[in-house]
């Protein structure tokens, strides 16, 4: 028994580390902008199709295309923020939702008349290949994902400490006003942070597709679990959706072991609690209630 | 203050009055339009969208009472349309209960479950409480997928084709089409005595700053409630409404995300927060992806979808108000115009 608690434990980590990854970036949108992107899932999907098409059309290994689909989703980012969610910035969180929302809606159904809605994935190599660690089972691609949502993780943390660009952005995040008399340019901060929150979803579109199908709805199902992991971590907190990430990966796994029919309106109803008691989330720092609550 | 913003408003009220609302006719000349077409027009496909239309306007004027004039952006509705469906339906199939009664039950159940929701999540604000309502929806949609014994599941439920009166199923097209009509006429109603009602007021302070409202002394907890409330129950009723005239419920159609964002969008594009907004989205957006839909086939299933969305983000960014304010500010600019009613109030409004 201990043996299958760990084996669920693990399967739950692991999971957590490729949720974790598609909602980094959505946290860092928010963090700096407070714009919910409701497309964030339809990013996924592109991220995936572009994935599957380089290695449909020239056999090109998912681990590989990583780097041009990044470069791909953070150039989709760039044209996004300037088209779609600069104009609404200022107008109320009616419009901030909407837009987004529209957009989400053109990408969906624009995959679903250009690639239909067949269900398409990748086979590689190491696409079933399993480690055996002890009496724990650990497939390859899944423990990939997970190190490079890790590796992501870290090397943002860092990006954001260290770098004057991360400043830039936190003091964003963190004061508007304060922001602006330090002499930073917010809207280069807006566009550039939503390229890199829309290319941190290209990292996971890649890493994704040798483990799940692509199809164009997929993005929908992922960026529900994404709000969830993200409220949990708190909004805008990019190690907080890290942990979020790997606590929901655990409570789907072990929900999914003793109450398979109800897995996910477990973490829904995770979800609702979170907001309901603690909407900063489980790591919000301060000040971030007022982010939440305004 | 706000009892002597409450006079001056409350004189305005008495002043319009006084006259007849300029609404009542334009809702006068929709009846007759609307009553001639569905007898007039034997077109099974022409009957078909605006049967559509009308169901959307209406079911859009109910998320408007707590979305457009309360300005809480649900995304959940769905969860309400879905418990009237299942409601009616289930009573219907398994105890023979009119869907007439059904219909009335599965609002009360959404009013309950709508007060169970809203109470603790008026907390939220802004983006949180959005999320917060499609997580709900999210939840209902799986327990009645799961729930099989009841709902038989993803498979779903079909309502017997027995017609008569009572049992809320007719032959023609033309009878739904006036039931059709009948509730959007209600909703218009409603959203015209809630607008000029002191809960209107209230809500719409809500909705431009509610800290300031709760400042002054609004109970806006209270108010957002009762605007979810009835909101809930109205949407609820849509549900039974569709079960009845397609015949078929399933928990991906009902509960369906997509659903609550398309009552949000005819608001928006129409004009949120206004009485006439979410009619007049619905006969610009509602034809649209019928007739899409209809000529394009299965080639091109979602261009519909797609047209919705590009429109959504284009009035978003360039028309936020939606289409009948921007037109109630150009009659209201002509000389000695005061035709803009309804909408003009809206404007007027704390």
């Amino acid at each position: 028994m201990a043996a299958v608690l760990a084996q669920v434990a693990v399967s739950g980590l692991l999971l957590g580390g490729v949720y974790a990854l598609i909602s980094i970036g959505l946290t860092l949108i928010f963090g700096v902008m407070r714009v919910v992107n409701f497309a964030h899932g339809e990013f996924l999907m592109i991220a995936m199709y572009a994935t599957f098409w380089l290695f449909q059309l020239y056999g090109l290994d998912p681990y590989v295309s990583i780097f041009i689909v990044t470069a791909l989703l953070f150039l989709a980012g760039l044209l996004t923020q300037a088209t779609i969610v600069r104009p609404v910035l200022r107008g109320s969180p009616a419009m901030q939702i909407f837009a987004t929302v529209g957009l989400s809606i053109v990408l969906q159904n624009a995959a679903l008349i250009v690639w239909k809605g067949d269900y398409r994935s990748v086979d590689t190599a190491y696409s079933r290949a399993v480690l055996s660690i002890g009496p724990l089972q650990v497939g390859v691609s899944r423990l990939t994902a997970f190190v490079v949502a890790l590796a992501i993780t870290i090397a943002l943390f860092y990006f954001l400490k260290k770098t004057y660009l991360g400043k830039a952005i936190r003091c964003v995040a963190q004061d508007k006003t304060a922001a602006l008399l330090m002499g930073v340019n917010i809207s280069r901060i807006n566009l550039i942070t939503f390229g890199i929150g829309t290319a941190l979803v290209g990292v996971a579109g890649a890493v994704l597709m040798p483990i799940y199908p692509v199809f164009p709805t997929v993005g929908t199902y992922f960026v529900l679990i994404a709000f969830v992991v993200v409220v949990l971590g708190g909004m805008g907190n990019v190690t907080g959706a890290f942990l979020g990430g790997l606590i929901i990966g655990l409570v789907e796994a072990f929900s999914g072991f003793y109450v398979p029919a109800l897995k996910e309106a477990i973490y829904f109803v995770v979800f609702i609690l979170v907001l309901l008691i603690r909407p900063t989330g489980l790591f919000g720092v301060v000040g971030a209630e007022e982010v939440g609550l305004k | 203050m706000i009892a002597k913003e409450r006079e001056i408003l409350g004189e305005r009220l008495e002043g319009k009055r006084a006259r007849i609302d300029p609404s009542l006719y334009v809702l006068a000349a929709l009846i007759v339009v609307a009553a001639a077409f569905t007898l007039v027009v034997k077109d099974k496909f022409y009957l078909h969208v605006l049967i559509m239309i009308m169901f959307y306007a209406a079911a859009s004027s109910a998320w408007n009472i707590i979305g457009g004039f309360g300005g809480q952006l649900s995304l959940g509705h769905a969860a309400f349309y879905g418990i009237g469906a299942y409601t009616s339906t289930l009573l219907f199939i398994n105890f023979g209960i009119s869907p007439w009664i059904g219909m009335l039950a599965g609002g009360a159940i959404s009013v309950i479950i709508a007060a169970i929701i809203g109470y603790p999540s008026f907390r939220l604000r802004g983006p949180f409480f959005t999320l917060v309502t499609i997580a709900f929806a999210v939840v209902l949609r799986i327990l009645a997928v799961s729930a099989q014994d009841i709902t038989k599941g993803s498979i779903g439920l079909s309502v017997p084709f027995r017609p008569s009166p009572q049992n809320f199923i007719f032959r023609d097209l033309s009878t739904y089409a006036l039931v059709a009509l009948g509730f959007m006429v209600i909703m218009i109603l409603v959203s015209m005595w809630i607008e000029r009602s002191r809960v209107g007021y209230y809500l719409a302070a809500v909705r431009e700053d509610e800290d300031a409202a709760q400042a002054l002394g609004v109970n806006t907890t209270r108010y957002k409630l009762i605007a979810l409330l009835v909101s809930a129950f109205f949407t609820s009723l849509a549900g039974t409404f569709y079960a009845q005239y397609i015949a078929y419920i399933e928990p991906y159609g009902v509960f369906a995300l997509d659903f609550s964002v398309l009552l949000a969008m005819i608001a928006i594009i129409g004009g949120m927060g206004t009485v006439w907004g979410p009619v007049a989205g619905a006969f610009i957006v509602t034809p649209l992806g019928e007739f899409l839909r209809a000529n394009l086939g299965g080639g091109l299933q979602g261009l519909d979808l797609v047209v919705y969305g590009t429109v959504l983000i284009l009035m978003v960014i360039l028309l936020p108000g939606g289409v009948v304010p921007s037109i109630a500010e150009r009659l209201k600019r002509g000389p000695k115009r005061k035709t803009a009613g309804a909408t003009a109030a809206a404007k007027e409004a704390p």
